[in-house]
């Protein structure tokens, strides 16, 4: 396609308003409460936002991986711990949306170009110079369910195509111009937001449920991190996803796939904050083995190794905190101290190599690896008030409150005052003051135990010439070490009650009940499978309770 | 260095309980390293004491001087080298390449130095010079500013007064910093296992030298990283074992031929004769020190043709190299082949294995690791997918 000058898709969209009979813009991205054309009496829709990896995996899904996407997207909101709870809250600015409106411009030249055209566009224009409603519309109809995730009315494909059509005049393109409609529809609400549309429920007289798309929609990114695939969106439009059998038949197919993995990636990247890690740094000069491979790959680390035990291995859920089995390149092995045989190639990316921490080894459990470690730890030094706050918010669905606004950290964080050589010592100082003590009871005990790990997560057996205390205490348990800490949090039931309840909000966007009778026997069933979180899932996707309107006692408990 | 500092050396080392042994037991361990740093050994405390004739002056001088040899004059060739800046036109650079003369036609002189006249480079007169007693002529020694030996090094002397050595450690003479630089990141590394009875005190020990089948690692500020694994590269040309031992901390062989292969456009391979070693270990765990032996002189001024800029002089380094070559005479010619050399060498600890996954080596000291978990060379397997 011969380079055109397309001005923006906001830009251009703006003439084509009237004609489009589009919903009007602003208000549709800062109030996403805006339906997409379905139920006339349904309850008022909740609309959560696409994260960045759904975006991108809904994008690679329907158009091919050679599609690359690239920009910066609209920061997330974490509430109750979860981005998907915050992704209920989350709109479009103005600069986010001319940010979408880049990346909707990368990916729509891309399927137009010279290279894709013929595999995405799926017909051949009769003039590649003028426009063509024929291959337009048939373009649109096929991708415009996809990306919307529902079938598209005969006026939205209608609008698609004229659209297509003005601006194929205006640049004289047919390409050009079947690019900037598609971008339009990248950056539509309809697309960058999952709607949950509800509507009378037949089995339940005066009850509603989850519409059959948005039912869809909600299974497919909750197994599957992603929109859903032809079959989830037919056995939506023939109601057969709303008959026990046929939901039963799809839970079952998503989880038999491989891309389950997907689901359980994203839903414990999420719980686990890896989007904090845009943010982290450490200081060079103190760690020198945390490169930025090393910070990559520790995430990395902790989802294969989560994968592995959950998904492959069928694993106990309350385990991840104990197992010694994981994973590691060889500059992860470099930062934990170990060897590590990669038999690889040299110049060949680094293999990760199945890794078992030896017996007596200080590592054991998700905990004791360098995504939690140095995940809540600052540039040069540790925080156990940080992992312990972590540990209590993130595992244990806690709450710590914020520190006083008028506290004073001088103790904490000079660690370089001779009196306080170790973390413990100027954390003990600083719960000298009656304000801080409380809260901090609740985490540096916690905390504390994760000391023989850097800011780095890198091990260590001293503090500034102190032999570091490891030992720990968590709502009674004493122990010592990340070991002992795995072992306590492996014991708690809040371990397992707080996995549930975060990933039945994953798939809907507030927490459970935890009253309910249904909820109740989600967590029987969770206990009778040995923790099995596949299982959980697959509970999950099954219950009413994911599919009933939430009410707003639910919503404010989410809040 | 003398015996007394080199007992402190090593008393400082083990005080900080990074002996080279991990315990004391009596048996035998080895350890493991990767060549972390390598060139041409400089020693440029007092330039002016080394080089007094003040001739070498970069790129400038250089380039004066090679256009006074195509025919301008001094008054000309400055007033050129004012105008042109660092580096001459193609033009004028074209005809300083092929100042050659073969049978009467100019050709290159990278292709026939010895058909382009010796410039006649300012080389080191200098006192001293790393290196070792390989048995050369009293009269072209100089004294290890270390051990205060005298010592063979003539490649120092031929090379030394070129601006491009002006470097001291960490920085390396400017082509090989290039060609490290460019390459550590790609080409093979080369390990060192250092094997004896008990690191952590005097006598006999083995060292092992090799190419690894990865290339070296840096860490987040760029440097080489510790503590790494390596696979020691089977069968290779690389292979070096060297009967040593350890003296007052200070670690040396017994002399011996080394060849060592390499990927790098400077160091395409280490070939000494009848080479030496000297190492003493820093109190992090690294090996530091200078192997010296008699090399080819024309495959080392090769390597700088093969970057002729720069402000490497290859013609005036040629012909000073050849002059003071010092052994292994051309039974025709008379013109000897090789010339006494050392280089200077960083060795950090890395853990050290085979291809099937037993580590053979563990680092000589691991901070990120716990002695306990630090395995003993000979049972622990990796397991590999």
């Amino acid at each position: 396609m011969k380079a055109i000058p397309i001005p923006r898709v906001r830009t251009w969209l703006a003439r084509l308003l009237p004609l489009a009979a589009l919903v009007p813009l602003q208000s549709a991205w800062s109030a996403p409460a805006s339906p997409p054309p379905a139920s006339s009496d349904a309850s008022t829709p909740l609309a959560l936002r696409l994260s960045p990896s759904q975006y991108r995996q809904s994008i690679l899904d329907i158009f091919g991986p050679s599609v690359s996407i690239t920009g910066t997207f609209e920061p997330e909101t974490r509430v109750q711990g979860l981005l998907a709870i915050g992704a209920r809250q989350s709109n479009v600015s103005d600069s986010g949306l001319e940010s979408y409106d880049d990346i909707a411009r990368g990916i729509a030249d891309q399927v137009v170009d010279q290279k894709h055209r013929a595999t995405y566009v799926g017909c051949t224009p009769r003039d590649p110079k003028a426009s063509d409603d024929a291959c337009a519309r048939s373009f649109f109809s096929r991708v415009g369910p996809l990306l919307y995730r529902r079938p598209l009315t005969p006026d939205e494909i209608e609008a698609r195509v004229r659209a297509a059509a003005v601006a194929s005049g205006d640049v004289h393109d047919f390409y050009g111009g079947l690019s900037l409609s598609l971008a339009e529809m990248l950056i539509s609400p309809q697309f960058l937001f999952r709607y949950k549309m509800y509507e009378p429920d037949p089995a339940h007289p005066g009850g509603e449920r989850l519409d059959a798309y948005s039912k869809a929609s909600e299974l497919s990114f909750f197994l599957w991190n992603t929109s859903p695939d032809q079959e989830l969106l037919n056995a939506a439009a023939t109601g057969a996803i709303q008959t026990p059998a046929g939901l039963e038949q799809q839970v079952n197919r998503l989880i038999s796939s491989p891309r389950v993995t997907e689901g359980v990636r994203a839903f414990f990247g999420d719980m686990l904050g890896y989007s904090d890690f845009d943010t982290v740094a450490k200081d060079p000069s103190f760690f020198p083995r945390y490169t930025l491979n090393v910070k990559d790959e520790s995430q990395e680390q902790t989802l294969r190794t989560i994968v592995d035990h959950l998904v492959t291995r069928h694993g106990d859920y309350r385990d991840l905190f104990t197992t010694p089995h994981t994973f590691l390149t060889r500059a992860l092995a470099v930062l934990y101290g170990v060897p590590l045989v990669d038999p690889s190639d040299n110049g060949q990316p680094q293999r990760w190599i199945p890794y078992t921490y030896a017996p007596g080894d200080p590592r054991s459990g998700i905990l004791s690896e360098a995504s939690f470690t140095a995940l809540f730890s600052p540039s040069g030094r540790t925080s156990p008030t940080g992992r312990g706050k972590a540990l209590r918010e993130y595992i244990l669905c806690e709450k710590v409150p914020p520190p006083p606004g008028n506290v004073s950290f001088k103790f904490v964080e000079d660690t370089t005052n001779p009196q306080f050589k170790t973390a413990r010592a100027r954390l003990t100082a600083h719960r000298s003051e009656p304000m801080c003590a409380g809260c901090h009871k609740l985490t540096d005990p916690i905390g504390l135990a994760l000391e023989n790990f850097n800011s780095a997560g890198g091990y260590r057996t001293d503090e500034n010439g102190v032999a570091i205390d490891a030992t720990g205490e968590m709502n009674g348990h004493q122990f010592v070490g990340s070991v002992g800490l795995g072992n306590t949090v492996h014991d708690d039931p809040a371990t397992t009650s707080c996995v549930a309840r975060k990933a039945f909000a994953f798939e809907t966007g507030y927490m459970p009940p935890g009253s309910d009778p249904q909820w109740q026997q989600i967590m029987q069933k969770f206990s009778a499978s040995h923790y099995n979180f596949v299982e959980l899932m697959r509970q999950i996707a099954l219950s009413d309770l994911s599919y009933e309107p939430q009410g707003p006692a639910a919503l404010t408990a989410s809040n | 260095m003398s015996a007394v500092k080199a007992s402190t050396a090593l008393a400082l080392v083990c005080g900080a309980g990074l002996c080279l042994a991990a315990s004391s037991q009596a048996r035998a361990e080895t350890r493991g390293f990767v060549i972390s740093w390598f060139a041409t050994a400089t020693d440029i405390p007092d330039y002016k004491v080394d080089c007094p004739l003040g001739r070498m002056d970069g790129q400038t001088e250089m380039n004066v001087r090679q256009l006074r040899e195509i025919g301008y004059s001094q008054e000309q060739a400055v007033k050129i080298v004012a105008d042109a800046g660092a580096q001459l036109g193609p033009d004028y650079r074209y005809r300083i390449d092929t100042n050659a003369q073969v049978k009467g036609k100019p050709a290159s002189v990278f292709n026939y130095p010895d058909a382009t006249a010796d410039p006649n480079i300012e080389t080191v007169t200098g006192p001293y010079a790393y290196g070792f007693d390989l048995g050369g002529k009293a009269a072209s020694k100089f004294i290890d500013p270390e051990t205060h030996q005298k010592i063979d090094n003539q490649l120092w002397r031929s090379v030394g007064c070129t601006e491009s050595f002006h470097e001291a450690p960490p920085g390396k003479p400017y082509p090989e910093e290039l060609s490290w630089n460019l390459m550590i990141d790609s080409a093979p590394a080369w390990t060192l296992q250092l094997s004896g009875k008990d690191l952590s005190h005097d006598g006999p020990v083995t060292i092992t030298i090799d190419s690894a089948t990865q290339h070296l690692e840096r860490d987040a500020n760029g440097n080489v990283l510790a503590d790494y694994t390596y696979i020691v590269e089977p069968n290779s040309r690389s292979h070096n074992v060297l009967a040593g031992e350890i003296r007052d901390g200070v670690l040396t062989i017994k002399p011996k031929d080394i060849y060592l292969e390499g990927e790098l456009p400077f160091y395409a391979e280490i070939a000494l004769r009848g080479a030496h070693m000297r190492f003493k270990a820093e109190p992090n765990g690294t090996l530091v020190g200078y192997w010296g032996g008699y090399l080819n002189w024309r495959r080392f001024v090769y390597m700088y043709t093969a970057r002729p800029a720069n402000g490497a002089d290859s013609i005036g380094l040629y012909h000073a190299l050849k002059r003071f070559a010092d052994s292994d005479p051309d039974p025709k010619t008379g013109q000897n082949r090789y010339i006494s050399g050392t280089f200077r060498m960083e060795a950090l600890p890395a853990y050290l294995a085979r291809l099937d996954g037993t580590v053979i080596a563990p680092p000589v000291h691991n901070p990120g690791a716990l002695q306990r978990v630090e395995p003993p060379h000979t049972d622990v397997k990796t397991v590999t997918n």
